[in-house]
């Protein structure tokens, strides 16, 4: 009797912690204040403001203390905290400010972060509060801001980043493809890791990855109807997609990984020379030399496979909180950071790209200076004048995970390519609905 | 029953309120000879303490407020919070509205919720037996005074003490189909193809449940260390007079003494192994497996839950109902100890 009593006292205790630390956060509704933003905000520079960036303190800390000094002697009686959270857990460090109505004055978004903000009405609605920003930009950077069924920007242009394709020419020697023919389309690259596939039996893949969103874009496919209102990538289009990398999986030369691998996944299986190409960015390459000098002696670089000739873009953006307190300062640093001659400064020592207007004509992102880190540069810079966002920033985190799961039973052959992407569209707009 | 609250009564004022926590759980496992030994011993500590003043009556609640505060903000207050969020759209950006039991019918149709549901069951089939039986063997081996004992009984805890993130990660090396496991197989012919531990729906599975065995082996091996300690001797030295072989008097006499301890790791393991999140979301790169086929219950609260999108009110009552099959687990568990009792 006794025992059966301390055994229903201990395990209800662990029981009732485990469902209390699910139990975070309360049901406020922080939408509901006025966000008084209906026109220009002015005021004088003054008073404290916080400034959240992602993950850039372990590296670039000088720049942005220069930064920030330079900034508050321009405008005396103007203070910045500069806040930088982990790479891992941003969106869990915003949900709970959000919630908490305490998010930083500035904040470091991309748009698929910016859009669950807006939607609350958390962010401040930057062509009504700063009309003349607008002609600072990249038009289509300012554009990758601007939020569905709306005509207005919420965030200011920060730093844009395209991927390159990395690909590793023993690899593609020894699996008998043309070391300087890598693909160029998604076609292409079906048929050359057919190909690759067939020659090696199986000792390594072509690709690490089953289709994200991206590609389907890339491939020509409709993500979402103009509206916005619903996703559409079950179209022919998308089906002939899946099929090529079904027919790629079937012939092992998609890694069986790839199933449940996520981005840094697949990033690690080129890094360990288990696949033949990888997408990644401008910044992958030091990694190469430093972690792995036997691929980066092979390494090869091209232009992103696209069947649109647009080159995905990635946005950063610069926020600002509906409910700072200090709107005029807030506006003055977010524009300051994202001006032409600090992008320019800060694309120096990050290979990231600036979002302003022009000066992408820079000749360090037009004139090729022979190394392989200038190459990336100017090739994507080229990218960039031209490419789009393709990620629509309605997707989230739990639709990634739909679509991937959906995808893998396609490669499996639980379900047909039709199939796998119906479910994947009908089970996304019921979360848009959600 | 078998309390002194005489004892306690004797003294008033001076009944400490959590000194029934700490005497009970050294009884549970106790057969009763040692434990009267034990409370002998108590009784006497205590009537030493005799002749201190009365107290002020809220004096024990004063001892009490720290931890009662704690308890109540930091575990209690979310308890009912979930609940009645269970009920509710609410999303982790703030908002929602009474649903009733939407949520709940939403999980009738979420594939994603049976999917979750199975694994989590199946993982308390595939790891309870082990945990229940293997570290009571490994408890007796390593039970005997022989010199060096001491290092092998640290060797078997050492992979409780690891970090299961580190230990999960050893494994996905060890279990890759590039890992040292295949890698040894290969070289042994014992394979042609890599054994796909970690792409494989079921060996994925599989492979999670020996890591969470692994680990866990050590843990319950001191437990048993502890209940077989206070099996009497003479009942084992009368049970050899009699003619039992080593054979028998382990399920005569060893087993029945520590029927109890038994059935709390058995009801310990089975919580912890619906709860599993780390072993699975670690050897899965945290996919939860191809096409999400192995995650489980707390992987899908996460999934569901966190995030800008998260929807909190959904992810509330996923909860509900995993604390409402624990509970069920944990009662069922009694009730067998209570029917092998009466038996």
């Amino acid at each position: 009797m006794r025992s059966a009593r301390i055994l229903l006292a201990a395990v209800t205790s662990v029981a009732v912690v485990s469902l209390s630390a699910c139990g975070i956060g309360g049901s406020g509704d922080s939408g509901s204040q006025s966000t008084a933003n209906d026109g220009p905000v002015t005021g004088d520079v003054t008073g404290t403001i916080s400034f959240e960036t992602w993950n850039l303190k372990a590296k670039y800390s000088d720049y942005f203390t220069g930064l920030i000094k330079q900034f508050e002697q321009q405008h005396p009686g103007a203070k910045v905290n500069w806040l930088d959270q982990p790479a891992d857990g941003y969106a869990d460090k915003l949900s709970a400010d959000a919630s908490a109505d305490s998010l930083p004055d500035v904040i470091n978004l991309s748009p698929d972060f910016a859009y669950p903000l807006y939607k609350k009405k958390l962010l401040l609605d930057l062509d009504k509060a700063a009309p003349d920003a607008a002609k600072d930009y990249l038009p289509n950077a300012w554009q990758g801001n601007v939020m569905p069924g709306q005509k207005d920007n919420y965030a200011f242009p920060w730093y844009l980043n395209t991927g390159p394709y990395f690909y590793n020419k023993k690899l593609f020697t020894d699996g008998g493809l043309d070391p300087n023919k890598p693909p160029t389309t998604y076609d292409e690259l079906a048929q050359q890791g057919l190909t690759l596939a067939k020659n090696t039996n199986g000792a390594f893949a072509m690709l690490g990855q089953t289709p994200q969103i991206e590609d389907l874009g890339l491939y020509g496919v409709d993500l979402m109807d103009p509206a916005g209102t619903k996703f559409t990538f079950n179209s022919a289009k998308g089906v002939k997609l899946v099929e090529l990398y079904k027919s790629m999986y079937d012939a092992k030369a998609l890694l069986p990984e790839a199933l449940s691998a996520t981005y840094t996944g697949s990033g690690k299986k080129f890094l360990a020379q288990q696949v033949a190409i990888s997408s990644g960015s401008a910044y992958d390459l030091q990694t190469f030399r430093t972690d792995a000098p036997s691929l980066y002696a092979n390494v090869g670089i091209t232009a992103p496979m696209t069947n649109t000739g647009h080159a995905n873009m990635y946005v950063q953006g610069l926020s600002v909180a509906a409910h700072s307190k200090n709107k005029a300062t807030a506006i003055a640093f977010g524009r300051f950071v994202t001006n032409a001659q600090n992008q320019m400064a800060f694309a120096k020592i990050v290979t990231v790209f600036p979002s302003t207007a022009g000066t992408l004509n820079d000749p360090f992102f037009t004139q090729d200076d022979g190394t392989d880190i200038g190459r990336v540069r100017v090739a994507s810079a080229k990218q960039l004048a031209n490419g789009i966002n393709y990620t629509p920033v309605q997707l989230s985190d739990q639709m990634k995970t739909v679509l991937r799961n959906e995808l893998a039973n396609a490669m499996l052959g639980k379900s047909t390519p039709q199939q796998a992407l119906d479910n994947a569209v009908n089970q996304c707009n019921q979360l848009l609905g959600h | 029953m078998v309390t002194d609250d005489n004892a306690a009564d004797r003294l008033p004022g001076r009944r400490e309120p959590n000194s029934h926590c700490v005497r009970s759980s050294q009884d549970a496992p106790v057969p009763s000879s040692a434990a009267t030994d034990l409370r002998a011993a108590g009784r006497g500590a205590r009537r030493s303490g005799r002749g201190i003043r009365r107290h002020w009556r809220a004096t024990p609640w004063l001892f009490l407020l720290p931890g009662l505060a704690i308890t109540l903000l930091f575990s209690l207050y979310p308890f009912v919070n979930t609940i009645i969020l269970a009920f509710t759209d609410a999303q982790v950006l703030g908002g929602g509205n009474f649903t009733g039991g939407a949520n709940f019918s939403r999980m009738l149709h979420d594939p994603q919720f049976w999917t979750a549901l199975r694994n989590s069951a199946l993982y308390v089939v595939g790891v309870v037996p082990f945990l229940v039986l293997l570290p009571l063997l490994l408890a007796m081996l390593v039970q005997r005074h022989i010199p060096g004992i001491a290092f092998f009984r640290a060797a078997f805890y050492t992979p409780v003490v690891a970090s299961v993130v580190v230990v999960g990660l050893i494994w996905t090396w060890l279990l890759d189909s590039r890992g040292l496991v295949n890698s040894v197989l290969k070289a042994l012919h014992v394979v042609s193809e890599p054994v796909p531990f970690l792409t494989d729906e079921t060996l994925l599975l599989i492979s999670a449940m020996l890591v969470t065995i692994w680990k866990g082996l050590g843990y319950y091996m001191i437990v048993y260390l502890a209940a077989l300690a206070n099996v009497p001797r003479d009942l084992h030295e009368a049970a050899e007079v009699d003619g039992a072989g080593p054979v028998r008097r382990f399920f005569s006499v060893t087993v029945p003494a520590i029927r109890p301890t038994m059935v709390l790791v058995g009801a310990l393991s089975a919580v912890a192994a619906f709860r599993v999140f780390s072993e699975i979301y670690i050897l899965s790169g945290s996919s939860g497996g191809p096409a999400g086929a192995d995650i489980s219950l707390v992987m899908l609260i996460r999934q569901v839950g966190t995030g800008l999108n998260g929807e909190l009110g959904y992810s509330s009552a996923l909860s509900v109902v995993l604390f409402v099959l624990t509970l069920g687990l944990m009662l069922l568990t009694m009730r067998l100890n209570k029917n092998e009792e009466v038996a």
